[in-house]
């Protein structure tokens, strides 16, 4: 289970989350929600260390991360696999050298193993035979998926998405939304995605949270934030709600 | 042509830089990387003020050696010559330090000996020396000289008063002329005779040495004859020094020493005496005479030396090594490592014993059980894990090539090895893992041994291996053997309860 | 007041700097301690020393060969006037191998290999593949800097050395077969007057400046802000600081050494 609670973080003066708290239960898929700059991808870098909040505390399976030294904070991030939103494969590696990576860093795998493990990671999103071409070589939509073959080889129990299907046409982004729900059944691993796309994040979501001026105005299935009365996320959703100003 | 890896080219890289700056080095040359080969004397002076170690040493004004080692013993200094292989030094030669120019570096200049005297052995002592000219020495001595002319001068003026004076003047120089001549003339016929006897006697001293306590009646009674004749070199030295200090003391007072009669009756009585008797040693009279010149001692002792030898030598081939090596093999990003112990019974043959610690020896397969789609599905998963594997084998040696043959890392299997440079660099082509169903591991093996006990390794493991399982790998060893295990053992001090 | 508010004005640059060669010295440690835990990345190393050394070559050998060559001439015109030409090929190899070898190398590698590894470091930070590596529990200053600042220390020496060689070629290409010094002489005087220590200290310079090189483009590029335009500037920045420094610290090597 991840619990933030009451995590507040500022760049200069700009506070973007604001003591905000949230549960994320384990073995299910969360989708954030939230408006472009709100603090969807700074969350997701807090849940896995890279950013420490100013206050507040975060807890990984009740264990709270913003106090870890580096070693100890590694040993936890071994459970997480991430997708980031501009993908980050390395520039110097061949695309199957990344989704290689984490299998060569943490397991002993043999090499015939590691290259099964990476040719079928590649073929479930989409990308069969590339495994030898460069980063610089594909396109945006697919080094997203090269980088989501990546979050997923070695089967972590904790994933997170940072925008997967953002930039992919409709039927790529139908068979990646697949791949999270199949993943996520077959390893029953906790699973958070930010995401803009209101029909995937119903189709994909056992729990939505909304994400508003840096706090979770509302979290809940699929069903409550149908329902949900806010007049933001009526918005947000289902563009409903004229009269509803467009926020900051 | 296929292109080269990555490690090819920084390896190539690397070497070319070694080896330029090993040509550069050699040519510079002033501080060769090396030891020199060669052999060391030794010489002791009673002064090397100003010598350096790496000096050079010269015959003739040839270079033939440098040198070595400076040191202190008994307050002598003693200096270690390395002279270079194939120089032959004479025994009885002279070691000079001179000094080139005034104000120039030391160096070592060496005689070239009696034609007659044996060569120098390594390690011996040359005995004749000549202190450096030191300035100051110099200076003392000049003035030490004016006050004794001064002096005698004086008194001169005060004997030559008239024709008497002037006739014992007379008669004083013709004595002293004399007497210098026949000093001369003793010193000099005896002195290499002397030369011959210390030498002699050290090299005799150290034959004694080596040979242990084995053959004791012999060297009891070889002693016993040498402390008989010690005995009565004693007396004759004894004679020789009283002369000596009597010379000292009357060094101020000639005109003395010159009427005592019976001290130059003394001395020449001493000296002839010791020439008698290093003449009867030349000509083999006398027991040490005997002893060295007899043929028949001389091998005497010469096969109870070889049946020493050979007993030793028997004792020496019986060796046990351990062995310490890791491998990092590049193409996998892990550490092989391998405790080693062998025993040598004889140097051409032996048998080994080997714990390997090999990170992916076994492959662990485990079931995953997951459900898709409401299926459940089985699927594989294949792990390396870390495993313990074992050597034994028997090996044989030809010359430079050897074979081995047993078990390589819990398989069967078969190696060549071929030794070069006195074993220091060895190449190795092992085959194990024999099985249907793929090819046999081999592995290529380079160790190279830069200094005693360490070695570095490097090759290429398993290359004919169909599963991309090759790889380049490098690493370093440290072997001990069994009597550096016992001087490591003896010189640690263990603590006591 | 205004003359605390002066000091803290005329300070402020002096404390910036020390404060930047605090954080350099820290990279620094930082990458030596995890160049002893493992893994040992040697892969890592061996790329970068392909980067560094390898590719540096030819870049090395043509400054190499025409500073020599240029030493050569120069200096033959100097010694004519009083007919110390047979000095001109000892005076080559001397400034080689203390001074050009080294520090000519050091500045061709941090133009070639210093900005590139600033540029590269630096892009992986704006395109967060440096919080990536952090993500998959990889220490981005063992997989990134040591092996650049362990490459850097090794093959700055071995390219010096070639760069002394092919100077001195170089000289006595120039001297000896141009100039019409006799060759024999020249070579001569090289071997009487070049010392080993003259070629070993040259390359202890050179290892000094590979560490620096290595670590301040590094440091230039693991702390870039401000996207592709601050990916450029760090490139600049880890010429600039590293040519700088280089100097600096070959003045006080050379004090120390000769
Ligand atoms: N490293 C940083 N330094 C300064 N400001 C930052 C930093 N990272 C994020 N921010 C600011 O925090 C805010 C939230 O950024 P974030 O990347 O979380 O947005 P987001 O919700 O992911 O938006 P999008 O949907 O467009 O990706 C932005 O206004 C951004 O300017
Ligand atoms: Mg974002």
């Amino acid at each position: 289970m991840i619990r933030l609670a009451g995590v507040t973080k500022s760049f200069g003066s700009q506070r973007v989350l604001n003591a905000l708290d949230l549960e994320i239960p384990s073995e299910e898929i969360t989708v954030i929600l939230g408006r472009s700059g709100s603090g969807k991808s700074v969350i997701l870098k807090h849940i896995i260390g890279l950013m420490t909040p100013d206050s507040g505390k975060i807890y990984i399976n009740d264990k709270d991360i913003t106090r870890l030294n580096e070693r100890e904070l590694n040993e936890v991030r071994k459970q997480f696999g991430m997708l980031f939103q501009d993908a980050a494969l390395f520039d110097s590696m061949t695309v199957g050298e990344n989704v290689a990576f984490p299998l060569v860093e943490h397991t002993r795998l043999p090499k015939k193993e590691i290259q099964r493990i990476v040719e079928e990671k590649l073929r479930q999103v989409g990308l069969p035979g590339v495994a030898e071409k460069m980063p610089s070589e594909l396109s945006g939509g697919m080094r997203k998926r090269a980088g989501l073959a990546r979050a997923i080889a070695l089967d972590p129990k904790i994933i997170l998405f940072d925008e997967p299907i953002t930039g992919l046409d409709p039927i790529m982004s139908d068979a990646i939304d697949d791949l999270i729900v199949n993943t996520q059944r077959q390893t029953r691993a906790t699973c958070v995605v930010i995401s803009h796309d209101i029909a995937s994040t119903f189709k994909i979501a056992h729990n939505i949270a909304m994400l508003y001026e840096g706090q979770i105005i509302e979290f809940g299935s699929p069903e409550a934030i149908r329902n949900s009365s806010h007049p933001f996320i009526r918005q947000f959703i289902k563009r409903e709600a004229p009269g509803w100003n467009a926020g900051p | 042509m296929t292109k080269l890896t990555v490690e090819a080219k920084v390896g190539v890289f690397v070497v070319m830089g070694i080896v330029i700056l090993g040509y550069m080095a050699m040519k510079v040359g002033k501080l060769s990387l090396m030891r020199e080969k060669g052999y060391d004397v030794e010489v002791f002076f009673d002064s090397v003020s100003g010598l350096a170690p790496d000096v050079p040493v010269e015959i003739a004004g040839v270079e033939v050696g440098r040198v070595r080692d400076i040191s202190l013993v008994d307050g002598m200094a003693r200096v270690v010559l390395r002279i270079k292989p194939g120089v032959k030094i004479k025994k009885d030669a002279k070691a000079v330090i001179r000094t080139r120019g005034i104000l120039g570096d030391k160096y070592i200049t060496l005689g070239k000996g009696s034609p007659s005297a044996p060569d120098i052995k390594p390690g011996q002592r040359l005995w004749r020396t000549e202190p450096a000219m030191d300035l100051d020495a110099l200076m003392g001595t000049l003035q030490d000289v004016a006050a004794d002319i001064k002096s005698l001068s004086s008194s001169l003026t005060g004997v030559l008063g008239g024709a008497e004076g002037k006739a014992t003047l007379k008669a004083i120089f013709n004595n002293f002329k004399e007497m210098v001549q026949t000093l001369n003339n003793t010193v000099q016929k005896n002195r290499d005779n002397i030369d011959v006897i210390v030498a002699n006697l050290t090299d005799f001293s150290k034959t004694l040495k080596e040979l242990g306590g084995v053959n004791v009646k012999d060297i009891q009674k070889i002693i016993e004859n040498l402390s008989q004749a010690s005995d009565r070199l004693g007396t004759v030295m004894e004679g020789m020094n009283r002369i000596v200090s009597r010379v000292n003391a009357g060094k101020g007072n000639i005109g003395r020493l010159l009427n005592e009669e019976e001290a130059i009756d003394n001395l020449n009585a001493a000296l002839a005496s010791l020439r008698e008797i290093s003449e009867k040693i030349n000509q083999g009279q006398g027991t040490i005479g005997k002893l060295v010149n007899e043929e028949e001692t001389a091998e005497k002792i010469n096969t109870a030396l070889t049946g020493i030898n050979d007993y030793l030598q028997k004792q020496e081939t019986f060796r046990t090594y351990v062995d310490y090596r890791g491998e990092y093999l590049f193409e996998h990003e892990w550490a092989k490592s391998y405790f080693t112990l062998r025993i040598q019974p004889k140097e051409d043959k032996y048998y080994l014993f080997q714990v390997v610690d090999d990170p992916a020896g076994k492959e662990k397969v485990t079931r995953i059980r997951r459900e898709v789609d409401g299926q459940i599905v089985e699927e594989e998963r294949v792990e390396l894990e870390d495993e313990l594997k074992f050597s034994a084998q028997i090996a044989k040696r030809y010359y430079n090539l050897g074979l081995r043959g047993g078990f390589f890392e819990s398989t069967g299997g078969v190696a060549i090895d071929y030794y070069l440079l006195d074993d220091r660099l060895t190449f190795s082509l092992e085959a194990f893992d024999f099985d249907w169903e793929d090819n046999p591991h081999l592995k290529f093996i380079a160790n190279f041994s830069p200094i005693h006990h360490i070695y570095l390794t490097a090759g290429y493991d398993d290359f004919i291996n169909d599963e991309g399982q090759e790889s380049f790998f490098l690493g370093a060893g440290i072997q001990f053997a069994d009597e550096d295990i016992k001087t490591l053992i003896t010189n640690v001090p263990i603590p006591t309860h | 007041m205004a003359m605390m508010n002066f000091f803290e004005y005329a300070g402020r640059p002096f404390v910036g700097i020390l404060e930047e060669f605090g954080r350099v010295m820290l990279l620094f440690l930082s990458a030596a301690v995890w160049a002893f835990r493992p893994p040992f990345r040697l892969r890592q190393v061996f790329k970068q020393m392909e980067a560094v050394g390898v590719n540096s070559l030819p870049v090395v050998l043509i400054t190499a060969v025409s500073s020599g060559m240029v030493l050569a001439l120069q200096s033959y015109y100097g010694f004519r006037m009083f007919g110390g030409e047979s000095l001109v090929g000892a005076t080559v190899a001397l400034s080689m191998t203390r001074e050009i070898g080294p520090v000519f190398t050091a500045l061709m590698v941090t133009g070639r290999a210093g900005s590139a590894m600033a540029a590269e470091i630096g892009t992986m930070r704006v395109k967060e593949q440096i919080d990536a590596l952090y993500a998959m529990s990889v220490n981005p200053v063992q997989f990134l800097v040591m092996p650049r600042v362990l490459a850097g220390m090794v093959t700055l020496p071995v390219l010096t050395v070639v760069s002394d060689f092919i100077g001195i070629v170089g000289g006595y290409f120039v001297g000896g077969q141009l100039l019409g010094i006799n060759s024999g002489v020249f070579m001569a005087r090289i071997y009487e007057m070049l010392d080993l220590n003259d070629i070993f200290n040259g390359l202890i310079k050179a290892v000094c400046f590979g560490l620096i090189l290595s670590v301040v483009s590094c440091y230039k590029g693991f702390y870039t802000t401000g996207g592709a335009e601050g990916v450029g500037r760090a490139a600049t920045q880890a010429v600039v600081i590293s040519t700088v420094s280089i100097f600096i610290s070959d003045f006080f090597l050379t004090a120390v050494m000769f």
